[in-house]
Order: C-alpha cells, then sequence, then structure tokens
C-alpha cells in the first residue's frame, strides 16, 4: 500500500503552484497597507485591515451570510437526501440517468436561470399571472426572503444530491438484512446503518453547498432585490468597486478561518459515527502487516 | 403496497426534476420571443436563434466553454483521483495540510481566487488567454473531485489491494483493477461536478482570460446588459443536444443489447482523448497570422459588431475585442496585467487614467471626422483639452417612470419623488454606491461629488430614511427589463437604457429632476503601451464616422457623439423618445463625476452597507 503514497506528490506541487502561490500573493495585502491604487503596494506591516472588520456592520454582514448559508445548507439537505436515497433504489442505468438529469440545469449558466426566475416570481409574472387568470389576488414572491432562498436552493441543491448518491450506492445490502434479521425496524435499519453510512456523502455534500453559499451574491443580489448585505458581495466590492485589496483580502482571510474552524467541528461529527475507529483500526492493522 | 411506494417515489423525484426544469423551461419558451423581453412573451419567432448562428463571437465562446470544460474535467479527474488514493495513505498531518489547502479554492469567494490568479500569472508574466483558463480551471476544479473521491477511497478495504498484490499483481494493476472499480461511482461524480464548475464559471475566467478568449459565460454576462434572447436559443440548444445525447446513450445500447464491452468503452475513451487533445491545439493556435493586432476594451453590447468587422477588412487587420461591465472593473483587468491598446472609460476613470499617466495624448489630426463631433460637449472638467478622449456617447441619469402609474404633478418634487409614500414599495433604485448617493446629495441641493463629512451624513440619513419608509428594491441591470414589463412605477436609469425601455413600453417615460443631475461621458482614450497608434487612432476615427456613428448608436441606443448621426437617429427611431438626448445644464445644477480617492470611496461605500444592511 506504501507504493499509493507517492501519487499525492504532483498535486502537492500543483497546490503549492497555483493555489498557495496565488494566495500568498493576496494575503500579503492583508497584512499591508497599501493604498491599492493599480495595484501599488507599500511594504508596511499593519494589523489594521483585520480590527477594521470587526465593526458592528461588517459583523451584521458576516452573521447575515451565515444564516443564509445555514438555512440554504440545511432545506437542501432535507430536500436532497431523500431524492438521493430514491435514486440509489432505482435501477443501476436508470440512477445514472437521474443523476446527469439532475446536474445538467446547472450547466446552463447561472445568470439565465436566474432571470428566469425573475420572470417566473415577477409581480407581472408567470405565477402572478396564472394566479389572475384564475381571480386570485397576487402574491408577493420577488424580492423577498422566500425568493433569496428558493433561489439559493435551487442552484445548490445538486451538489447535495450528488455526493449523498455516490455514498448511497454500492453499500452492501446485507448489512441492511442483518439489521433487520437481528430485529430492527425498518427506521432504525435506516438510521443506524444506512444513514451512518452515507454520513461522509452528507458532510461533502454539507461542504460543497454551504461553503460556496455563504459567498456567493448573485443570487441574492438579483431575487432579493439588494436588500442583502452579505460577505461575498462585500469583498466583491472591496476588491473592484472600492480597489481596497488588502481589506478586502483581509476580510476574505477572517471568513476562511471561521469555516475551517466550523468543518474542523463538523467533520468531529465522523468520528462518532465509529466510521473512523474502524478505519484506524484496520490502519493499525495494516501497519502491523507491512 | 410496493406499488403505491414505487408511485410515491417517482412522485418524488419528479417534483424534484421538475423544479430543476422549471426555470429551463421558461427559459426554452422565450428563446422563441419574438420580443427582445425575457418576461413579456409576444409572439413565436426564430428569430433569435438566426441572430445565434450569426454571432461567430457567440459560437467561438461556446469552442472555448466545450473545449476547456472538456480537458479540464479530464485532467481534474485524474489528477484528483490519484491524489484521494495517495492522500488515503498519507500520513495524518499531510493528508489534514493538503485537505485544507484544498478546500481554499472551494471555500474562497470566487473574486479572491481570480484576483490572486490574474497577479499570478502577471507576476510571471504569462500571457493571458486560453492557456491560462485552462489552468485556472483545472485549478478550481480537481478540489471538487477529491472531496468527493476521498470519502469512498477511506472507506476501501485496504487488504483487498494487498491481496491482489501478494497475488502477483502489480501496483498499478491492483489500482486499475481493484481499487478504481470500486470507486467508480464517486470518480463519476467528481468528474460531473467538476464540468459543472468549469462549465458555469465566469468571474474566475473573466479575470484570467486575455486576448479576446472568452467563454460561454463572459458572453452572456456582458450580453446581459441588453438582455439578449440569442443566449436563451443557445442556451436551448445546450439543453436540447445534451438531452439529445443522454437519450440516444440510454436508447442505443438497450437495443443493441449489452454489446457495449470494454472495448468499445476503450474506443470511446480514446476518441474522448483525442478530441480534446484536437481542442487544446486549436485553442493554441487560435493566435492569428501576422496581420496588425488591435486590442479594444468596451463595455458590453456598446457597439454595432459589423462596424468591427468592417474596419478589420478595411484596414486588414485583427481586432481583439473584449468587454467589461463596471469601470473599475475595467480598471482591475487593465492595471492587472492585460494588455489593451483602445479603452473606453467614463468621465471619472479617463480622470484617473489621465492622473495616473496610463493613457496617451491623442493626435488630432489624424481623427479626420472630428468635425462631425457635437463640440457642446466637448472640452470636460476631467480633460479640459480635448487631448486624452474622442467622445463616443454619453447622457444622463434620470427617473423612468410609468405614465399610468404616476402622477404627472407627483414629478414637480424632483428626487424627492423617491420618498413620497403614494409609491412605497413601488420603486428601484440603482444598486450602486454612487448612483444612489447621487439621488440624495441632489435631493438636499448638494454637490454629488460631495467629500463634505456632514452633506454625505445627510445624504446617508435621506437614504436609510427611503429604505425604511419606501422599501425600494435596488437592481442592477435587470430592472431594465423589469420595467419593459411594468414591474414598478419607477426606476433610476441610464438614459440610453431608458430610451429602449421607451422603445418597448409606451407607458414609459423619461423624467430629468431639475435640482440637477449626473451627466456622463463615455469616450475613446489610447493607452500608454499602444502599439499600434495609427491603427488606433483610425479605429477611433472609423468609430465616429457619420455613419458608423449611426450604426451604433442605432444598435446601442445611446446618444451619439457625432451630430449628424444623432440627428438621424432623432429623426427616425428615436423620434419623440425623451431619453434620448441630453441635458447638459453645466452651468447649473447638472454634474460630471469626479474621481474619489480610495479614502472618500471607501467611506461612501460603508455607509452604503449600513443602508443595506440595516
Amino acid at each position: 500500500m506504501k507504493q499509493y503514497k507517492k501519487l499525492v506528490i504532483p498535486y502537492i506541487g500543483w497546490l503549492l503552484l497555483f493555489t498557495l502561490l496565488p494566495m500568498l500573493m493576496i494575503a500579503l495585502y492583508a497584512f499591508t497597507d497599501g493604498t491599492g491604487e493599480g495595484g501599488a503596494m507599500m511594504f508596511s506591516f499593519t494589523l489594521s485591515n483585520f480590527t477594521k472588520f470587526f465593526d458592528p456592520v461588517f459583523v451584521k454582514v458576516l452573521f447575515k451570510s451565515f444564516v443564509l448559508g445555514v438555512i440554504t445548507t440545511v432545506i437542501c439537505l432535507a430536500l436532497g437526501y431523500p431524492v438521493a436515497y430514491l435514486i440509489s433504489k432505482c435501477k443501476e442505468r436508470t440512477q445514472t440517468l437521474l443523476i446527469l438529469l439532475i446536474t445538467i440545469p446547472t450547466w446552463i449558466n447561472m445568470l439565465i436561470r436566474t432571470y428566469a426566475w425573475i420572470s417566473i416570481l415577477g409581480s407581472n409574472g408567470i405565477i402572478n399571472n396564472m394566479l389572475s387568470a384564475v381571480n386570485l389576488p397576487p402574491a408577493t414572491l420577488l424580492y423577498t426572503d422566500f425568493a433569496v432562498v428558493l433561489g439559493m436552493v435551487y442552484n445548490f441543491l445538486p451538489f447535495m444530491i450528488l455526493p449523498i448518491h455516490t455514498a448511497l450506492t454500492k453499500m452492501d445490502p446485507s448489512l441492511n438484512e442483518a439489521a433487520m434479521d437481528l430485529g430492527a425496524t425498518p427506521l432504525q435499519t435506516f438510521w443506524k446503518v444506512t444513514f451512518r453510512l452515507s454520513l461522509s456523502g452528507v458532510l461533502t455534500g454539507i461542504t460543497m453547498v454551504f461553503l460556496p453559499s455563504i459567498s456567493t451574491f448573485m443570487i441574492p443580489k438579483l431575487l432579493g432585490g439588494g436588500q442583502y448585505a452579505l460577505i461575498g458581495n462585500f469583498i466583491e466590492q472591496q476588491f473592484i468597486q472600492i480597489g481596497d485589496w488588502s481589506f478586502g483580502s483581509a476580510v476574505s482571510m477572517i471568513l476562511a478561518v471561521i469555516v475551517i474552524l466550523m468543518m474542523a467541528g463538523v467533520s468531529k461529527i465522523e468520528k462518532y459515527t465509529g466510521q473512523d475507529q474502524e478505519e484506524t483500526h484496520s490502519d493499525k492493522k495494516s501497519k502491523i502487516l507491512n | 403496497m410496493i406499488k403505491n411506494r414505487k408511485f410515491s417515489t417517482s412522485l418524488f423525484v419528479g417534483l424534484c426534476l421538475l423544479f430543476q426544469y422549471l426555470p429551463i423551461i421558461v427559459m426554452v419558451i422565450f428563446s422563441f420571443n419574438s420580443a427582445k423581453s425575457l418576461s413579456n412573451f409576444k409572439g413565436f419567432s426564430f428569430y433569435w436563434y438566426e441572430e445565434l448562428f450569426k454571432n461567430n463571437e457567440l459560437m467561438s465562446a461556446v469552442f472555448v466553454s466545450v473545449s476547456i470544460a472538456i480537458i479540464a474535467t479530464l485532467v481534474s479527474t485524474i489528477l484528483g483521483t490519484i491524489t484521494a488514493i495517495g492522500l488515503s495513505k498519507s500520513k495524518k498531518i499531510v493528508r489534514q495540510i493538503v485537505l485544507q489547502l484544498n478546500q481554499l479554492p472551494i471555500l474562497n469567494p470566487e473574486i479572491v481566487t481570480a484576483i490572486s490568479l490574474m497577479l499570478f500569472f502577471a507576476a510571471f508574466k504569462v500571457d493571458k488567454g486560453y492557456m491560462t483558463m485552462l489552468f485556472a480551471h483545472i485549478a478550481f476544479c480537481t478540489p471538487f473531485v477529491i472531496t468527493n473521491v476521498l470519502p469512498k477511497v477511506r472507506r476501501l478495504d485496504p487488504n483487498l489491494s494487498d491481496a491482489a498484490m501478494d497475488l502477483g499483481a502489480t501496483p498499478f494493476q491492483a489500482l486499475t483493477k481493484v481499487i478504481l472499480p470500486q470507486i467508480k461511482p464517486a470518480i463519476f461524480t467528481g468528474a460531473l461536478l467538476a464540468f459543472t464548475m468549469s462549465f458555469d464559471d465566469f468571474i474566475i475566467s473573466y479575470f484570467v482570460t486575455g486576448n479576446g478568449v472568452q467563454n460561454i459565460s463572459i458572453a452572456v454576462y456582458n450580453m446581459s446588459k441588453r438582455i439578449n434572447p440569442s443566449i436563451n436559443a443557445l442556451s436551448a440548444i445546450v439543453v436540447f443536444v445534451i438531452l439529445g445525447v443522454l437519450a440516444l446513450s440510454y436508447i442505443v445500447p438497450a437495443i443493441v443489447k449489452k454489446k457495449t464491452t470494454s472495448k468499445v468503452r476503450k474506443r470511446t475513451a480514446r476518441i474522448v482523448i483525442a478530441l480534446s487533445c484536437l481542442a487544446l491545439v486549436i485553442g493554441i493556435a487560435v493566435r492569428e497570422s501576422n496581420k496588425p493586432v488591435l486590442r479594444v476594451f468596451n463595455w458590453g453590447e456598446y457597439v454595432d459588431k459589423s462596424v468591427i468587422k468592417a474596419f478589420e477588412k478595411e484596414y486588414d487587420c485583427k481586432v481583439v475585442y473584449e468587454t467589461f461591465d463596471s469601470n473599475e472593473s475595467m480598471y482591475t483587468k487593465y492595471t492587472g496585467g492585460n494588455k489593451y491598446d483602445i479603452l473606453v472609460p467614463s468621465d471619472y476613470m479617463i480622470e484617473r487614467l489621465i492622473k495616473e499617466e496610463r493613457i496617451q495624448k491623442l493626435d488630432w489630426s489624424l481623427i479626420t471626422n472630428r468635425d462631425s463631433l457635437d463640440t457642446s460637449i466637448m472640452n470636460q472638467p476631467f480633460d479640459p483639452n480635448n487631448e486624452y478622449w474622442a467622445p463616443y456617447f454619453y447622457g444622463n441619469v434620470g427617473i423612468v417612470y410609468d405614465k399610468t402609474k404616476v402622477d404627472e404633478a407627483d414629478l414637480g418634487q424632483g428626487f424627492e419623488i423617491l420618498r413620497n409614500q403614494k409609491y412605497k414599495g413601488n420603486i428601484y433604485m440603482y444598486d450602486s454606491v454612487r448612483d444612489s448617493f447621487t439621488v440624495a446629495l441632489k435631493a438636499l441641493g448638494y454637490s454629488m461629488n460631495s467629500d463634505n463629512d456632514a452633506e454625505i451624513q445627510e445624504a446617508y440619513q435621506w437614504l436609510a430614511n427611503q429604505k425604511e419608509t419606501m422599501a425600494p428594491v435596488y437592481g442592477g441591470d435587470e430592472i431594465i427589463d423589469s420595467m419593459k414589463n411594468s414591474e414598478k412605477a419607477m426606476a433610476i436609469m441610464y438614459s440610453g437604457d431608458a430610451a429602449a425601455i421607451m422603445a418597448e413600453n409606451e407607458n414609459m417615460d423619461f423624467y430629468l429632476p431639475t435640482e440637477g443631475t449626473n451627466v456622463w461621458f463615455d469616450g475613446f482614450v489610447i493607452t500608454n503601451e499602444c502599439q499600434e497608434v495609427t491603427l488606433a487612432h483610425e479605429f477611433i476615427n472609423y468609430m465616429i464616422s457619420d455613419e458608423n456613428a449611426l450604426l451604433n448608436t442605432l444598435e446601442v441606443g445611446y446618444l451619439t457623439s457625432n451630430k449628424h448621426a444623432s440627428a438621424i437617429a432623432k429623426e427616425e427611431d428615436f423620434e419623440g423618445n425623451s431619453a434620448y438626448g441630453i441635458r447638459t445644464d453645466l452651468t447649473g445644477n447638472d454634474e460630471v463625476f469626479t474621481y474619489q480617492d480610495n479614502a472618500l470611496k471607501e467611506k461612501y461605500a460603508i455607509l452604503w452597507t449600513k443602508i443595506i444592511s440595516q
């Protein structure tokens, strides 16, 4: 097994060159008070970019982004898990088809899909036209919290379904049968066997929905009518509109640290499943064998 | 009972699919709309499909998007999979570090990754274009593959591959015959996600590309200013093609009955790889011959493309044409190492570029069409002697209003009408710091370029109060389409966009508040680094000629600087359209934006964030 260790090397090189080095270049701005004028900067060390952020206004923006991210993730999980579960019960070929069908809409530009939602939800939009056709009072849908959450869930749902489905496929059905034989109810079997085993997929799904959803801003901007000041928007504003790369960089570093800490907390959950223990067990075994 | 469950299963999955496809269906329907709207269906037509196939730029964007997505998916899937396998055997500390680094591109706002890669390529003096975009895509796609594949690899029984090797398999054989088949679903998912991320990416692609290379998202983004349903047509085709291929691949094997052995699969894999290599070669070979090249950076949807084609032909040159959506993103890209000969910035940005000595003086003797320019708008404070800029389009900022909803008498209130309770919940503001503060400062009778603290605070109070009492919606370019569809009673709007709205919705009219408003100018400037100075002047001269200025203004709907062309346009297409015109009461209360330094910009921006998040 040792032979495979070396397989990491190409990517480590790649990471250093194309992720770490560019990130360091930008992180440098966070610690300098360069004016950012034309990308020219002065190399004087400062922490003021970080302290500046702890203004109630900005903290509120950050908090709101996290709230929206959590809501989106929870709804995606609640909707995505059953869908992934039901798909995994289909025939293998049907599974591939369904998974592709769910992914394909995301290949259409996000902006175009969001514009389509505007014309569905608008006060002269499709839903309201239908309502007035049957003599119902019009509903305010666009530019509400509902519209924002709807748009976010719509955009990120496939990213929840896909990894959970991966975790659920090729699960040994004899495990379920064994649990049933031992007297577990279907619900217990699901909760103690299936769900536990799919937890790695759930965590991947959470990562892939939660991380981008806190830093996104196009959807809340278009469907929320600009009522949402979110952290992604704020960072974009610093980089492009104001040109203060130092502050923008500092804010994105604060965001990264908070998220990394949060994700570390979440991945602890994995340990309680006993999965990791089982694995470390086999790791040890293979170490002894080697 | 089982049947029942099956039914509810398909119902639930079906509903979920319906949810995912609802906007797609809407989008497809509006691609057949005869009008230029995404919300108001006027009649069935294939017009936008014809437009699409005439649009070379979009077609090459399709090629770039597809080829980059395929290559990036292939490379990142392979790289990600072997890394995941390696990681599962690495020491915990290595794994932790690599995984944390790996999450950076997923977790960072795209703009941060974009700027960091832009700086990176600039630092190494890499010429931006197809290859830089490809590398950037591989860089942000691979983490998705690893995140998906790693959990599956970690759950594999390590004894299996050991057993295979004990039985005489080489490590490579154990990898391909034992490990890979077990993690296939995860690799498939990872590849699918990589493709999705690559295909739909805008921000990162925008900042790492150059030399006119653009993907579908960039094209879409720059067209969306004027809602061009050709994009819908394109997306509809994409959906149909993919669904068609999918249906075929689902039906055909069922007919041929599992004759699709691994041989066939291998062959398809080879074909895919060969095709993507071909794409790569073509992508690199796109570099044109030795014709002189002129690199123009203009606003999206701000020219009649046929004029540029004609110029290329007449002057036997190649125009590398790129677009931006704001003065600031233009500035970021230009100073971030991208090379251009001609830019089309607005007033305050011209002022900044002059101050920073980034543009050169024009040689007016080469611009023979100068006599057709409307001299009344020349000699602006940002360039008093017209040494640097040649005007292109200009206009005002005013209020577009629905005559059926707004009482004409209320218009006398000027910008205060935006705080009139009668119109609560019925107005669009422009989601931009400067344009919103212009409204407030002008309503209060101050200069929109104010740097006076007390005045700025007062304007902040005005806007905060407006947000609280009026519940306005802050929108961007999408409100152009919404106003065409009579969504709300009023909207702050640039005159050219207002003209477009009024041309399609006769209930709309344009109003310039009497207390003064913004007068803006966009013009051509030549950069310091320009290699083809004569050709650049010829280009400017060509664009402002009577004939071409007319073509441009009719296409774009903004008021042209050529007085002959604007006179004709006023008589024909824009007859009676009050937004096709300009009020330059510069001695009175109308003003031109001046350049703000970072400290001032930041002061406004913080207050704006406060207003939005209150």
